[in-house]
């Protein structure tokens, strides 16, 4: 996971559309997929540090933790219905999101690019 | 083939509550009059494909309107400083006085989202003035999954936020274009119309308790729900129909919540399909 979430990292700093929609997203995000728990760091639209944890020494803004397996059904290339948007994993029980949602909601669509970046990645490769 | 398209725009004013409101309306096609609704936040031209559709509009005048403070609607005089809050009275009236308006004789109501709601709505209340109704993405109720207080901020643009939202209702097999097409109008909508037209869609009740009042003998009612609608999934509009004697549903695999906007192609054989159920 950890190696994808690198590629993510490397293709969100290279879109220059994302990083301009992103320009007043600076936080950082705890992902946690299964067990794991990721520390993803914003500032301006470029992910600038991303980190395995657990870390109890890393404030964040807001979380989202969902199953390995819904999360690798949203990113297929025609995910089935709930499986499509993160806050359709949400309404169907599969996600959660945690901490300061309206700043998640003020750059829902950055965020929802961004986390749909890996569906490109296997669209592409 | 000429590069014009046939839909024709004009204005029309019309009183609500004692209020002028000029409104803005375009039509394309002959025959039997096909009333359209656009959805929360948005405005005619999810119409615009079904309209230009001349296999539709060969036997079927379609007309489709904004609503007050939604596309080129204007809003009312002093609407500065009021809060806009949509509500099944003020919706009702203005579906009845544009179809006066226009001196249409019983149209059939084809509505989307909010305005399959209260298509169905006027089914209950007022199914003389209309021969029949397709609601699509329509249900009787569900509360907001989400806090429509986001959609308007002075710190944020509710436009872009309710489109960030909105897109997880449209289906991954929409083409690319039609996704963002689709999206450009709740980009564009007004601050505070799309939250106002949620207050009616996701804190108005009424329609359970009238669900039983429809009769579909003298006014067919068909549903339309896509699989990816997260707002009105097919179970709401299946719970709905169940409610609706005589009501008729069909679920479309790969649509989502703007069907006729988000995959025109996807959507208009169930599109043709419903009218075929209305009467000519």
């Amino acid at each position: 996971m950890l190696e994808t979430l690198r590629e993510m990292q490397a293709r969100v700093n290279g879109l220059p559309h994302l990083n301009r929609l992103g320009r007043l997203f600076s936080c950082t995000v705890l992902l946690k997929i299964d067990d794991a728990e990721f520390y993803l760091t914003f500032e301006k639209g470029q992910l600038t540090s991303l980190f395995e944890g657990p870390s109890r020494k890393t404030p964040w803004q807001f979380s989202l933790t969902l199953d390995a397996n819904a999360l690798q059904k949203f990113w297929e290339p025609h995910p089935a219905p709930g499986f499509h948007d993160i806050f359709g994993l949400v309404k169907i029980g599969r996600a959660t999101v945690e901490g300061d949602i309206l700043l998640l909601v003020k750059n829902l669509r950055f965020f929802k690019e961004f986390m749909a970046l890996a569906r490109q990645m296997e669209q592409t490769t | 083939m000429s590069a014009i398209e046939p839909i024709v725009g004009r204005y029309v004013t019309v009183d609500l509550n004692g209020v002028a409101h000029r409104i803005y309306f375009e039509e394309a096609g002959q025959g039997r009059p096909v009333l359209c609704l656009h959805t929360a936040g948005a405005d005619t031209r999810q119409w615009r494909h079904l309209m230009n559709d001349a296999g539709i509009t060969a036997a079927n005048r379609l007309i489709a309107f904004d609503m007050p403070r939604h596309g080129k609607s204007l809003p009312p005089e002093g609407f500065e400083t009021e809060e806009y809050l949509l509500t099944t009275e003020a919706y009702i009236e203005t579906v009845l006085a544009v179809c006066t308006a226009l001196e249409l004789e019983r149209p059939v109501l084809a509505g989307c989202s909010m305005g399959g709601r209260i298509a169905l709505q006027l089914a209950a209340l007022h199914a003389d003035h209309f021969s029949g109704f397709v609601a699509i993405e329509a249900s009787d109720f569900q509360p907001a999954w989400y806090d429509i207080d986001w959609f308007d901020r002075p710190d944020a643009h509710g436009g872009e936020m309710g489109a960030a939202l909105v897109s997880a209702n449209i289906s991954p097999h929409a083409p690319h274009a039609e996704r963002w097409n689709t999206l450009w109008m709740f980009m564009q909508s007004g601050p505070g119309v799309f939250r106002g037209d949620l207050s009616f869609y996701t804190r108005d009740d009424s329609l359970i308790g009238r669900l039983g009042d429809i009769d579909t003998q003298k006014t067919p009612v068909h549903l339309i729900v896509g699989a990816y609608d997260l707002t009105c999934t097919p179970e709401d509009a299946k719970r709905t129909a169940d409610a609706i004697d005589g009501a008729t549903l069909t679920v479309m695999d790969e649509l989502g919540h703007f069907p006729m906007s988000e995959h025109p192609d996807g959507f208009r054989p169930f599109f043709v399909d419903a009218l075929d159920r209305m009467p000519q």
